[in-house]
């Protein structure tokens, strides 16, 4: 048994962490908000850095430009851009859509899309939620209709990640209208450029726009844009969706840590009612309890990328892991603004703010997490059924 | 034992919930919490109509004399509504405050026109430490002197027209009654996240005259402990109508929701969720009522009015006029054309007791 990365694998952080230090991830710009998972803002010009460095291929196969890496090298990765807080947003949807098109996609996808991919220059949305379909996601009624070599698509997405700012949509939609909930749907990659693609932003809590909603009235997609062959989008959900789940949350571990860390420093210089918070006992229980359920959240992540390489079945673990990062991270957050007390609501704007106003903003973003990827409801019920073999719940 | 609302009580919450279910929908809310001052200086004038802001202020200074029960129920329905006022600052700690522990002066010269509403006031308290507590007020400031620093977290000070301000004297803590206008003072917006306004106050050289001085020099945490308390327990009834509004709107759409056809209310994991939310709210309602009847217990039982007997009981004067039967006088006729409740309520806002 071995816990530690790879020698090669630590030569690699090392790497990153001296390519943060060339390129300080803070004077990069922002073109969109930090939504509080741990990947930071959303900033083009990061991503086309971590390009040139060939990281963004580093695990593709050799015949489309990539170094044939094991997952381990994105797991550190974006653990190190997560532990300085850069501005990695858009990566875990770019390889997402990478995976797939590399599994699934036509030679023209390959040939159009994935290179650009490979070179930082295109940013992805989730067409998945529809307004009457959250939880219960296969009742979606967007449709899909072959026409000639195109498809023409119907129909009403949101909750849509950074649509406005991306160049491309991954949108579920019904292909066979006749079939019952998981069969007959299929993936589409949707250009943003095409007519009849309304995207309108959805103002979120903290008053910036991360969400939007995207109308579809008669998009007409290339037929080498199905992800795939039709039906198979279902199957291309659940590894989309375990994929999100993993990756999309793997991140937050070691932003937590940050975050931790930087509360901890806090507590050891902030005096409340004339005693220091660290001499707080209940600060300090609260802060070791959470330090412990961080390290616990950070090692499920490590056990599970490492059954994922073992090609073992993870039947209940990614839903397990997304449902204890988003509760450890929430809880975090609120006991950051508890700590800050009378501080804690002051924005980044407040030339008062402690911590730079990031608790607040913590605060606020993460709390829609236990239900964006999959409620902690719907995903405590999948680690009951699938992990523990109870039998489900009745469902109409 | 007896749980039951009053009549005038009763009469005050429903006119207060239909009063703000149709002036203060959301829409309107959020508009008021996006402009300059915060809140809808129109609606300020139409609860002053209703007599709201003065419905902790004695009788003989032209308010109704409640008790802090009466306010408790008012800021629930103002929670319930996300009302966005300074009716806390004002017209619950400024006006205990004056009410309490000012001179006659004072009182005769301030709490009518907190009581019409025309005047707003604000508690200048906490400093760089973010501590409420008696060792943790540092700012310097002596009756006869001058003040130069500054305090933090100073609610609805951008639109206050007086501050009360505690110094650090030689005696223990003074407390101030200043005008928001003096020279030498500024108020700047601290940047919060949500709708309330917490601002930075500065002082430069300011005057302080002897008549400012707000009770007695030294004294000034022990004048303050009424109306911190009478505070945090209107703080704490408007949470409950916040937290009542957003369990009413979850299990609405719990009820109306459907995934996989069927409501989402009928998942037990959603039933447990709502059932626990409920459990808090109640709780919480019942506990804020009994500290609310225990701040007007302790007023009733508070000897009739002597300044500094008063500082026992933040509404012993009101009460005990009321309880003498007393007509509190009317200083501005109702507008002629409120509906019959809302006429009522402003009435009862007078005369509650």
């Amino acid at each position: 048994m071995d816990f530690e990365f790879s020698p090669d694998e630590q030569a690699f952080a090392e790497e990153i962490r001296g390519f943060l230090r060339a390129h300080p991830p803070e004077r990069f710009p922002v073109d969109g908000m930090d939504a509080g998972y741990g990947s930071g803002a959303h900033s083009r010009a990061f991503l086309s850095a971590l390009a040139e460095r060939g990281w963004l291929a580093m695990t593709w196969p050799r015949a489309f430009g990539g170094q044939e890496r094991s997952l381990m090298y994105t797991l550190v990765l974006f653990e190190e851009l997560a532990a300085v807080g850069a501005p990695f947003g858009p990566l875990a949807g770019c390889q997402q859509t990478a995976e797939g098109i590399i599994r699934y996609g036509s030679e023209t996808l390959r040939r159009e899309v994935l290179p650009r991919i490979g070179r930082g220059e295109v940013t992805f949305w989730q067409g998945f939620s529809e307004p009457e379909s959250g939880s219960d996601l296969l009742s979606l009624k967007t449709e899909a209709a072959r026409r000639g070599d195109e498809y023409v698509l119907r129909g009403h997405k949101i909750w849509s990640s950074h649509a406005g700012i991306a160049d491309y949509g991954l949108v579920l939609a019904r292909t066979d209208a006749s079939a019952r909930r998981h069969q007959g749907l299929s993936m589409f990659v949707v250009d943003n450029s095409s007519l009849g693609l309304d995207i309108r932003p959805i103002r979120s809590l903290t008053g910036e726009v991360y969400h939007h909603e995207v109308f579809l009235d008669e998009v007409r997609v290339p037929a080498a844009y199905l992800l795939g062959k039709e039906g198979e989008g279902f199957t291309q959900l659940l590894r989309g969706l375990d994929t999100d789940r993993f990756w999309g949350r793997f991140y937050k571990a070691p932003m937590l840590r940050r975050v931790l860390r930087e509360l901890v420093e806090y507590a050891n210089v902030t005096e409340r009612g004339g005693a220091l918070l660290a001499r707080d006992p209940g600060v300090r229980r609260r802060l070791a309890t959470l330090a412990t359920d961080v390290e616990a959240v950070r090692l499920l992540f490590y056990r599970i990328a490492w059954m994922i390489r073992e090609e073992l079945p993870t039947p209940y673990e990614t839903a397990l892991v997304k449902v204890m990062a988003d509760e450890t991270g929430q809880a975090v957050a609120a006991l950051g603004m508890e700590m800050l007390g009378l501080y804690a609501p002051l924005t980044g704007e407040s030339r008062w703010a402690k911590l730079g106003g990031s608790i607040q903003h913590l605060y606020q973003t993460s709390l829609g997490q236990t239900i964006a990827g999959g409620t902690s409801e719907i995903l405590r019920s999948t680690v009951a059924t699938r992990g523990l073999g109870l039998p489900a719940e009745a469902r109409a | 034992m007896d749980l039951h609302l009053t009549p005038d009580q009763q009469l005050l919450v429903s006119t207060a919930r239909d009063f703000l279910r149709r002036q203060c929908p959301p829409a309107v809310m959020a508009e008021s919490v996006a402009s300059e001052r915060g809140f809808s200086e129109e609606l300020w004038k139409e609860i002053s109509v209703l007599g709201w802001p003065g419905l902790l202020v004695p009788a003989e200074y032209g308010g109704s004399g409640g008790s802090m029960i009466d306010v408790a129920l008012l800021l629930e329905e103002m929670g319930r509504a996300c009302f966005p006022s300074p009716y806390t600052q004002s017209a619950v700690v400024a006006a205990t405050l004056i009410a309490t522990a000012g001179s006659a002066a004072q009182r005769e010269g301030h709490l009518p026109a907190l009581a019409r509403g025309d005047r707003i006031g604000a508690l200048a308290l906490a400093e760089e430490s973010a501590s409420i507590d008696d060792k943790s007020i540092t700012l310097p400031g002596e009756p006869g002197g001058r003040v130069t620093g500054r305090k933090l977290f100073v609610n609805d000070a951008h639109v206050a027209d007086e501050l009360i301000v505690a110094t650090r004297g030689g005696s223990g803590l003074n407390l101030f009654l200043l005008e928001a206008r003096r020279p030498g003072i500024t108020v700047l917006p601290m940047e919060a996240m949500a709708g309330d306004r917490p601002c930075e106050v500065s002082f430069a050289d300011v005057v302080l005259r002897g008549e400012d001085t707000l009770g007695a020099p030294g004294r000034g945490w022990e004048m303050l402990r009424p109306a911190l308390q009478a505070g945090a327990l209107a703080r704490a009834a408007e949470m409950v109508g916040c937290a009542q509004r957003i369990l009413d709107i979850a299990v609405e759409h719990a009820k109306g929701r459907k995934q996989f056809g069927r409501p989402l209310g009928s998942f037990q994991a959603i039933q447990h969720a709502c059932a626990d939310l409920l459990r808090d709210v109640e709780t919480a309602r019942g506990q804020g009522l009994r500290g609310a009847y225990r701040a007007s217990r302790r007023a009733q039982r508070a000897p009739a009015p002597g300044r500094h007997q008063l500082l026992r009981g933040a509404l012993a004067p009101s009460l005990s006029q009321a309880h003498r039967g007393r007509r509190p006088r009317l200083r501005r006729p109702v507008a002629p054309s409120r509906d019959r409740g809302e006429r009522h309520g402003a009435r009862l806002a007078r005369r509650t007791a």
